[in-house]
């Protein structure tokens, strides 16, 4: 394909038509992204993908303009790809990350990549893994996915990168309640942001909150979690969240979880693949037999149950 | 209420019911500001007041009727014309004539360069040197501009708010070098952040530095310049942003108390400063509220400075500008544009104002010419000489509805403030984004009243003129005047003292790391030839330069024409788009250069996302090659260029060069929308613009012609 060339060349022009490629939802498009991903898959560059999750407003995109333009100062390719939460139920989306990435959106070692997360639980959106890979290919350093972290999104978006930071801003210490079950199976890293002004004090004790609250969630082979304080706006903090990155990656590397990762990654992704084309399948063969409101309209005349229609309906769409 | 009278209201009550052949209660209307306006007012309207007195006179507590006993009587308002554009020499020449022909004081609108502390010859401000205001790099060009006005004599008035510090210097040492002591200046600096961040945008630092800034002006001209004003607190830019009037008088009293605590956080005494603080002000359409607005600032602003602890009488006293509403200015049928002027300066004056700018008729195309400019000017001297309104203070006191609506205003007003003191302040508010959003919210409101019909606009979507007449325009060539300008930098730089500049620029620095108050160390640079970019620049190293976080508002367009046929047709085509094409369109809308009139171009991305599209809003200042590359890597379909402040020659084909580069074979089209005079829409088309969207554009109309011209563009592969 010449498409894949000009990826690895990496033309800018050829990798954002690619990028809307694996995210349309037209079917001759999506014919052509998999034979796009097949083919970038063979030819795997040296990217590490990073993912930074948080709630709304806690500071991600500020962050990563800010250690974005720290590492690209340090002569690292970076690619970004933001999904913003700004959707509508009706409407399109006003994509407004580039107004916090003002500086790094100018430099030619960055491409940054928006795409309105249209509602889809988890905040990714279609085509987040694939754009990945396409990044991969062309050449980029760094990946980094910003997702909005609302309910089940941390483990969606975890499974798309090689390393999983959750940014949280000063006093979400009560917020930790309720999530920490979860977070340290997900997270390998954790920022506190808006380490700065008046907000310091309550950083360093949110902080503190975690690394306790961590500690205390630790299985006993594991590495111990890092919380890093930070401020975005201050450009405070960012050496040591590249070294901590480089760290975790290499003892990853070290012990072969970095590729056991990627391979659980790969199983999980041909699961949902599989798991999307049968959805939509059945789907599609629900309503061309029209069951669904020929039965419902039995139940509601009392003739038969909800329960049998329910069976009766599965039976019909699974057979042949 | 008495018996007798309540009969009367009963029986007016019914014969209005029957003329009108509608209940009392439905012919009450609600302002923008959520006011109920009934159709008859009465005595009983004007009790239980808490805020206006209804006994009190002019120049008296809580001086609703005006700051002075006397007033106009004594002595009519100032016309005061803003004005500047291309060089110091030309803005010096227009200035004299105008002087010459009736005007009374002078304010000076600097081009957007010099508000954003840039020289002239810095490649970032290309397409924006004396496009919209005069250049200024150094204080030689400041001498320039008043060549031959003498500055103990004549009141100069500054907008200037980011690069304070360099341009009220400039003036300091331009003043010296004509002879007149820093102590003789009269005049205003506008010297307001606050409202730069929430609507101007033409701050440079953040905002904690930029408050300092602001405090070291008030204390430097205290102490020094007894008779300038330090700061002009303004409102007017929110209203043209789209606030209405309760908003714009609550920010802007509310930054005012903001003020007089950094001010009195320097150790300074409350009526030290207080009695040289002055106000600016918007007067829209809606005439009466404008005049009650004017009476109610005054009596809002006695009661807070009153409880800041001020003694002083002056320190109650709100002084202030006016200027006629530039947004109520239409492109279509512009003669109109006389007519509303009047109409507002009139409200201005009835409300009491203490000098006033009225707007010419071609407003909404370019800068004034020497023949607008001359109307403008000659409907105040109209007013003052011709119509009476001079001889009697304060005539609309006792009108039942206008002292109702005084006290309306105020309580309306009052809550807001409360409501920002409460949460901790102006500073903190404007940080957070929430007054620039709430602002944008009322646009955007505005904005689908007249798309939808329901705001008559003469000539815009009501009573077009079918014979549109053409005007002439005034033609500024930035690119003569940026050589120009280039020049007298170069020259400066090679005959001045280099060493005593550096050295001067490096005590600024250092300066700006401790509490020193800068205007000192500035007046040395400057003094020394240093530039306004130099100096900028000096100050960034420690302040860094801001970068303004945006926020959009959602919904709000749309809300408005719920089951509108034309809204649908658009969504529906949308819907279309996305089933062919397997997303939606999807158009990035940008501002380019140092042009930071962000209003159009905030409306327009809510709209079009309220009708379907996807829109991806770029940050303010972004160059030409920022564009393209933000483009193609989002792959947009368009890219739409709002641009008002005459930058479009220079940056629409640096942008179709930019995206050339980097994908020779691009097939994003690009529209422009804003001020372009009809003069430029055969260049911007020979430059592959594939449509222009001028003044008063309806946003369905457009987002449809976008939507085609998208699908056309894809069909021709
Ligand atoms: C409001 C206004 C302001 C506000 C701006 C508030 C804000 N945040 O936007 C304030 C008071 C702050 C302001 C300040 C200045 N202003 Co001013 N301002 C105006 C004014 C009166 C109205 C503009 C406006 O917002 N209209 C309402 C919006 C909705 O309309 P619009 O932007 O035109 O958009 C419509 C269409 O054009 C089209 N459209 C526009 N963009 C796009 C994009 C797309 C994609 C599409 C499809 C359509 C589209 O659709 C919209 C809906 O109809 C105009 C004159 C006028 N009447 O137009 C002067 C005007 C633009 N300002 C002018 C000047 C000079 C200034 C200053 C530079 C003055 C100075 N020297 O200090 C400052 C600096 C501001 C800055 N930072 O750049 C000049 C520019 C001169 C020129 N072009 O030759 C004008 C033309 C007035 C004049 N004749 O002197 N201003
Ligand atoms: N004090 C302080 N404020 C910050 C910092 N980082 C971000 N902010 C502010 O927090 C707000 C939100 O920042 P964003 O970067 O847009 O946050 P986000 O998490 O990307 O937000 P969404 O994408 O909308 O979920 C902005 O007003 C920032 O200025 C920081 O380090 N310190
Ligand atoms: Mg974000």
């Amino acid at each position: 394909m010449e498409l894949v060339d000009k990826i690895i060349k990496g033309e800018r022009a050829a990798i954002a038509k690619a990028i809307t490629l694996v995210e349309s939802s037209k079917d001759t498009d999506q014919q052509i992204s998999r034979q796009l991903i097949s083919e970038l898959i063979k030819k795997p560059g040296k990217s590490i993908r990073v993912g930074f999750s948080g709630p709304p407003g806690v500071g991600k995109s500020t962050f990563i303009e800010s250690f974005g333009s720290y590492l690209v100062s340090q002569n690292y390719k970076l690619g970004i790809l933001a999904i913003d939460p700004s959707s509508q139920i009706t409407g399109g989306s006003i994509l407004g990350d580039k107004t916090r990435m003002v500086e790094i959106s100018k430099n030619p070692n960055t491409f940054i990549r928006s795409t309105p997360s249209r509602g889809t639980l988890g905040g990714i959106s279609m085509g987040t893994r694939e754009a990945s890979i396409i990044l991969d290919a062309a050449g980029y350093d760094f990946i980094f996915i910003e997702t909005v972290g609302v309910g089940q999104s941390e483990i969606v978006a975890s499974n798309l990168v090689d390393i999983f930071t959750l940014i949280v801003g000063p006093g979400s210490g009560d917020e930790l309640q309720g999530i920490k079950k979860g977070i340290t199976e997900y997270a390998d890293i954790f920022i506190v942001n808006k380490n700065d002004g008046e907000l310091k004090m309550e950083a360093s004790k949110t902080a503190a909150d975690y690394k306790s609250a961590l500690s205390y969630y630790k299985k006993l082979d594991e590495l111990e979690k890092q919380v890093l304080l930070v401020s975005a706006i201050e450009q405070t903090g960012m050496v040591d969240v590249i070294k901590t990155i480089n760290q975790i990656i290499d003892q990853n590397k070290l012990k072969g979880i970095f590729d056991e990762r990627r391979a659980d990654q790969l199983e999980y992704w041909i699961q949902e693949e599989v798991k999307n084309i049968i959805a939509s399948d059945i789907t599609k063969r629900l309503t061309s037999k029209g069951n669904i409101p020929k039965y419902s309209e039995k139940v509601m005349k009392n003739e038969i149950s909800m329960y049998e229609a329910v069976e009766t309906i599965t039976k019909d769409t699974l057979k042949q | 209420m008495t018996k007798k009278s309540n009969n009367g209201f009963n029986t007016w009550q019914k014969s209005f019911e029957k003329e009108t052949k509608k209940n009392f209660s439905d012919a009450i209307s609600e302002t923008d500001e959520g006011i109920n306006i009934k159709p008859v007012y009465t005595k009983e309207d004007m009790e239980n007041f808490s805020f206006v007195e209804k006994n009190s006179l002019p120049g008296q507590w809580p001086y609703t009727r005006g700051p002075k006993a006397s007033m106009y009587t004594n002595r009519p308002w100032t016309i005061r014309q803003y004005a500047g554009f291309s060089t110091a020499e030309e803005s010096n020449e227009f200035y004299k004539k105008n002087l010459e022909s009736g005007q009374k004081g002078l304010s000076v609108a600097f081009d957007l360069p010099t508000h954003r502390g840039y020289d002239s010859d810095d490649d970032l401000v290309m397409g924006d040197v004396g496009k919209a205001g005069v250049a200024i790099d150094t204080v030689e060009d400041m001498k320039i501009l008043f060549n031959n006005i003498p500055l103990d004599q004549m009141s100069v008035s500054m907008t200037m708010n980011g690069a304070v510090l360099p341009v009220l210097a400039s003036f300091i040492v331009a003043g010296e070098e004509q002879g007149v002591d820093r102590s003789l200046l009269s005049g205003t600096i506008q010297n307001d952040i606050l409202k730069e961040f929430m609507v101007r945008n033409t701050y440079i630092y953040p905002p904690e530095p930029s408050m300092k800034i602001v405090a070291d002006i008030i204390e430097f001209t205290s102490k020094e310049m007894p008779k300038f004003n330090s700061i002009s607190i303004s409102g007017y830019h929110m209203q043209e942003a789209g606030a209405d009037n309760v908003l714009e008088l609550a920010y802007t009293l509310a930054d005012g108390m903001e003020y007089v605590r950094a001010a009195m956080s320097k150790g300074l005494d409350v009526d030290d400063f207080a009695p040289r603080l002055s106000f600016f002000f918007a007067i829209g359409t809606d005439f009466f509220m404008e005049i009650a607005k004017l009476r109610a600032a005054r009596t809002l602003w006695a009661k807070i400075m009153k409880d800041f602890g001020a003694k002083n009488e002056r320190s109650l006293i709100l002084r202030t500008h006016c200027q006629t509403s530039g947004v109520s200015l239409t492109e279509k049928d512009p003669y109109n544009n006389i007519i509303r002027t009047s109409y507002e300066a009139l409200s201005a004056i009835l409300g009491g104002t203490q000098s006033l700018h009225t707007n010419s008729f071609d407003e909404a195309i370019a800068l004034p010419t020497d023949e607008s400019a001359r109307i403008a000017r000659n409907t105040q001297l109209i007013l003052q000489n011709e119509t009476g309104v001079t001889k009697t203070v304060d005539p609309l006191a006792g009108s039942y509805f206008v002292e109702n609506l005084t006290e309306e205003l105020s309580k309306k007003t009052w809550d807001i403030i409360t409501e920002i003191e409460e949460l901790g302040g102006m500073t903190k508010a404007v940080k957070a984004g929430i007054p620039k959003l709430k602002i944008e919210e009322s646009a955007t409101k505005k904005q689908a009243k007249v798309d939808s019909g329901s705001r008559v606009v003469v000539g815009v979507n009501k009573y077009k003129n079918p014979k549109e007449p053409s005007v002439d325009v005034r033609v500024i060539d930035n690119n003569r005047v940026r050589d120009d300008q280039i020049k007298k930098i170069h020259a400066i730089k090679e005959s001045r003292n280099t060493k005593a500049v550096e050295k001067a620029l490096t005590n600024l620095t250092n300066a700006a790391k401790d509490e020193t108050n800068l205007l000192i160390p500035c007046i040395e640079a400057i003094k020394l030839r240093a530039t306004v970019g130099e100096v900028s620049k000096a100050l960034e190293q420690v302040y860094g330069r801001h970068f303004a976080k945006s926020l959009s508002v959602s919904g709000v367009y749309g809300k408005h024409f719920e089951g509108d046929k034309e809204f649908m047709k658009v969504e529906s085509k949308i819907k279309e788009f996305e089933n062919v094409n397997g997303r939606r369109p999807r158009v990035l809308v940008v501002k380019m250069g140092q042009d930071g009139h962000d209003r159009g171009a905030k409306i327009v991305a809510t709209s079009f996302a309220d009708m379907g599209f996807d829109v991806d809003m770029g940050p303010l200042f972004q160059s030409p090659k920022d564009v393209a590359k933000d483009a193609i890597e989002n792959d947009v379909h368009a890219i739409g260029v709002s641009t008002l402040a005459a930058g479009h020659k220079t940056l629409v084909p640096e942008l179709m060069k930019g995206l050339k580069e980097i994908d020779p074979k691009s097939k994003i089209i690009v529209f422009v929308g804003g001020i372009i005079p009809e003069q430029d829409y055969e260049f911007l088309y020979e430059n592959n613009v594939s449509a222009i969207f001028g003044p008063g554009s309806n946003i369905i109309e457009s987002a449809e012609k976008v939507i085609d011209l998208i699908s056309d563009n894809l069909s021709k592969e």
